[in-house]
């Protein structure tokens, strides 16, 4: 009984506490609602075990406290010996063949899903996209389209398509994942890893999944699902935002919206931000120095897409030092 | 052979109550080294993981960031597993191996005194890191290659080099532990122990030592060669220049998968003991919870990559890692069910040892079942590094092993001191770390299922993300409070000396270590009497109650 109370007590609490906000969405209970056909099959294969592994639970766990409640002491001598059972071979071997067979149902129904979640219906074409994992943003080329656009942080597709992902890494693994859209795919320097999705409409959030250094919990991807137009529209005009999305993707996770500093130091009044040969090599080639370190987070980037941010943070971040000021920190 | 060091007369300074156990080469006093020092870095660790939680509790939370916060999680991760799991169950197994088996010592005295000492410097050279230059450790406890390559934006400095120092060292100290428990075990139990009669706990001991030799060499390989890589200029793992990084994944887990039984496998063999003596039953099924020991470390060789599913591994392997991952689950469900079995039909005392065993069975079930899903590999690409995981490794890790030694302190406690622990105290520990502990992991499982992954230092969600959050901050909060009773329960015990004093064979139990005095004299055993079951203890009780009086 001692043992009995406080653990209903407790589960009546936990139960409670875990209900309310619950009620809300699928409260953590499940996968995120998944918005992509891998994502539903992968969805469909938890709830499968989640059915077995819970009446497993129930089971055991109630037998547990039955056990705890009726064979409880009850006042008698610690001298007093239990019924003297060595073992019941039947019982044994009925608890060691039900869950093989449990385990076999679960693997089965595994690889029945498994074609859904593995590979892509089949597309007269699906879209392309390389996603290369880079510390501290992920970066999508859009390998199709005529002049190799290319995005920061959001990836814009068609909604309904399908999305074939090259999932590549230059410095350290990432890991690909939007919970909504199916499972998590490494990206691995030195390996080419595929992932795919199907997403339906609307803009799906997640995150980087493998410890990738300082900045990984701000490593944050989307994807944009729209309509076709909405993709031809950025596939056309990718030239006129590629410098804001930098900015706002990888510079400003370090130096601030503003360039007011943060992690990094404070650039908004470095004029180097006015010299666009500068800029690009410290992009390119990163810095290591007694100012501290740089990451080349522009080792990849076109003279292109260097021209459109140098253009960006000269119109929207540099502020001139005012005068009198000897240092732009 | 012989125990020379514990002369039984003074001779001059070896005798002074430090220096003898500066000196000592006493199995039990080395294993009461074990025991204690883990406990320091298991505060330690904790208090690592209190700041950990300090940080999450609240999104956006500024205290501990970046890579502070990830030489935190490095040290913390490698702290509980290296420094505070594996060596408190050599500890264990130091003292009771030779007294269960009826023997005076270990095969090997000197060389267990020289992996105690080797444990004690490796956990001082990993935690020297916090000085190192470029701070501590801050790949992760598995430190994928290139993060922990001596890079600019890797892992510059020393501190990556002082955790493969430290590995190499507590590797060694391991190696030659397991060594010496082997051949203590096969060679020196008394007579008529066979090996069908020997206590559930050095077959726990057995299969860990097993294990561990089999395993390590994996790791010193992956960690030698990353060495190579930071100070030399080999490129084993950059793949810029021909390495793969692949590679040190499958070392690494080679090694990495049958770690996690090495750590429970012998708090099994605990739980087999405890249940029994509380249950005043035998164990229910000696040979399928002696053989699903030997099932699970065999088949724990052979489940490595279910740690790789999102590596982009050819799906027949994928498919081989899912099977292997779920049979192991076929023998660890025997266990659960024997030791059920065992309660069945008791005379079930809750003391403190007994409630920890208790609590083991409720909470080690759920990190069991939390594992399916994971082997699942499909499922796998969802929950891989989320806070599922974070949850489930904590319900084997903790709820299993933790709650296992727990439990295994307080029933052996008066055998090592001759003292009991407080029960009422005990209780309260149990309790609170119970409660504690569900607070802090449960909400985890839901975390990682809304999207939240592990290793980050912070997060920008309410809602959901913010209540479950801050519910595990606070259970970390009470099972920091579990803990100090504890220490306020030794202090009491052992300082203050209010503990009880304990008779030879306090529990009523049944293996040989009970035989003995508490705590035993230097050479364990007068004479050891003739084993004709797993339980000689409780032969001797029978026979001595069927003499005429």
């Amino acid at each position: 009984m001692r043992r009995k109370l406080p653990s209903l007590v407790f589960a009546v609490l936990v139960a409670l506490a875990t209900a309310g906000v619950a009620a809300a969405a699928n409260g953590g209970f499940g996968p995120v609602t998944p918005a992509s056909p891998n994502a539903t099959h992968i969805q469909r294969a938890y709830y499968l075990i989640l059915g077995f592994t819970a009446a497993i639970f129930v089971l055991v766990e109630s037998l547990l406290v039955i056990f705890i409640v009726k064979y409880r002491n009850r006042g008698r001598s610690r001298a007093v010996e239990g019924a003297q059972v060595h073992g019941h071979t039947r019982l044994e071997l009925i608890w060691t063949a039900l869950p093989v067979v449990i385990l076999a149902i679960i693997a089965g129904f595994v690889f029945y899903e498994l074609p859904n979640i593995r590979s892509a219906p089949a597309a007269a074409n699906p879209i392309h996209i390389t996603v290369e994992g880079h510390q501290y943003y992920w970066q999508f080329d859009y390998t199709d389209s005529k002049d190799q656009a290319r995005s920061i942080g959001t990836l814009h597709v068609p909604a309904g398509a399908v999305v074939d992902l090259k999932v590549v890494s230059q410095d350290v693994i990432h890991s690909w994942w939007i919970p909504a859209l199916g499972g998590k795919i490494q990206a691995i320097p030195g390996r080419i890893n595929h992932m795919w999705f199907q997403a339906q409409p609307g803009s799906y959030e997640g995150q980087c999944a493998e410890l990738c250094g300082a900045f990984h919990a701000s490593m944050d991807a989307a994807v944009q699902a729209g309509s076709q137009q909405a993709y031809e529209h950025y596939l056309a005009t990718w030239h006129d935002t590629i410098g804001r999305q930098i900015w706002n993707g990888v510079c400003a996770t370090c130096h601030g919206n503003l360039g007011q500093g943060g992690y990094g130091p404070a650039i908004a009044n470095n004029s180097v931000l006015t010299q666009r040969g500068s800029l690009a090599s410290i992009l390119h080639d990163g810095v290591t120095g007694s100012q501290g370190v740089m990451p080349p987070v522009g080792d990849t980037w076109t003279s292109a897409e260097l021209d459109a941010l140098a253009a960006y943070v000269k119109k929207h971040i540099y502020k001139a030092a005012p005068v009198g000021a000897t240092s732009g920190g | 052979m012989a125990v020379r060091s514990e002369a039984a007369y003074p001779v001059g300074w070896k005798n002074g109550r430090v220096a003898s156990w500066l000196v000592t080469v006493d199995h039990k006093r080395i294993g009461i080294l074990y025991i204690a020092t883990s406990l320091v870095w298991f505060v330690a660790g904790g208090i690592l993981a209190i700041l950990m939680r300090g940080q999450l509790a609240t999104p956006n939370e500024t205290f501990l960031t970046k890579n502070s916060y990830n030489e935190v999680l490095t040290m913390h991760g490698t702290t509980m597993i290296f420094l505070v799991v594996i060596p408190i169950l050599a500890g264990f197994a130091n003292f009771l191996v030779p007294l269960m088996i009826g023997a005076k010592d270990m095969a090997f005295p000197r060389l267990n005194a020289l992996s105690y000492w080797l444990f004690l410097l490796g956990g001082v050279v990993l935690w020297l890191s916090w000085f190192a230059k470029g701070g501590a450790a801050h790949a992760g406890w598995w430190s994928y290659p290139t993060l922990s390559e001596n890079f600019p934006f890797a892992s510059p400095g020393n501190g990556q080099d002082y955790w493969i120092l430290s590995l190499h060292i507590l590797t060694l100290s391991s190696l030659l532990g397991a060594i010496n428990f082997i051949v203590t075990i096969h060679n020196m139990r008394a007579p008529g122990m066979t090996w069908m009669r020997m206590p559930l706990f050095v077959w726990g001991i057995e299969t860990y030592a097993i294990l561990l030799l089999v395993a390590l060499p994996a790791l010193s390989a992956a960690i030698t060669l990353l060495l190579l890589d930071r100070t030399v200029g080999t490129h084993f793992f950059i793949p810029s220049q021909g390495g793969s990084i692949v590679l040190y994944q499958h070392m690494f887990w080679f090694f990495g998968h049958p770690e996690v039984y090495i750590m429970v496998l012998p708090v099994f063999g605990m739980i087999s003991e405890i249940l029994p003596v509380f249950s005043r039953k035998p164990v229910f099924g000696y040979k399928a919870v002696a053989f699903s020991t030997i099932g699970i470390a065999f088949f724990s060789m052979l489940v490595w990559a279910h740690h790789m599913f999102t590596t982009g591994l050819p799906v027949g392997l994928d498919s081989f890692f899912m099977i292997s991952s779920m049979v192991i689950a076929v023998p660890t469900g025997i266990k659960i069910f024997n030791w059920i079995a065992t309660t069945w039909r008791g005379n079930l005392i809750f003391d403190t040892p007994m409630l920890f065993a208790l609590g083991f069975i409720a909470l080690f079930t759920m990190g069991g079942l939390s594992g399916i899903f994971l082997a699942a590999f499909p499922v796998d690409w969802q929950l891989n590094n989320s806070y599922y995981v974070v949850a489930h490794f904590h319900y084997v890790l903790f709820g299993g092993s933790a709650f296992g030694f727990f439990g295994g302190l307080y029933y052996w406690w008066p055998k090592m001191f001759g003292r009991m622990l407080d029960e009422r105290l005990g209780k309260w520990h149990f309790w609170l770390l119970f409660v504690g502990f569900n607070l802090t992991f449960l909400p985890q499982h839901m975390l990682g299922l809304l999207g939240m992954v592990r290793r980050v230092y912070t997060y920008h969600h309410g809602g959901l993300w913010e209540v479950y959050n801050m519910i595990s901050s606070v259970g970390s909060g009470v099972m920091a409070v579990a803990t100090l009773v504890f220490i306020v329960n030794v202090w009491r015990t052992n300082v203050l000396r209010k503990g009880v004093r304990a008779g030879n064979d306090p529990w009523l139990a049944d293996t040989l270590e009970w035989y003995t005095t508490s705590p035993p004299p230097p050479h364990n055993f007068d004479s050891v009497p003739y084993v004709t079951s797993p339980r000689p203890l409780r032969d001797l009780r029978r026979r001595l109650a069927e003499q005429p009086q």
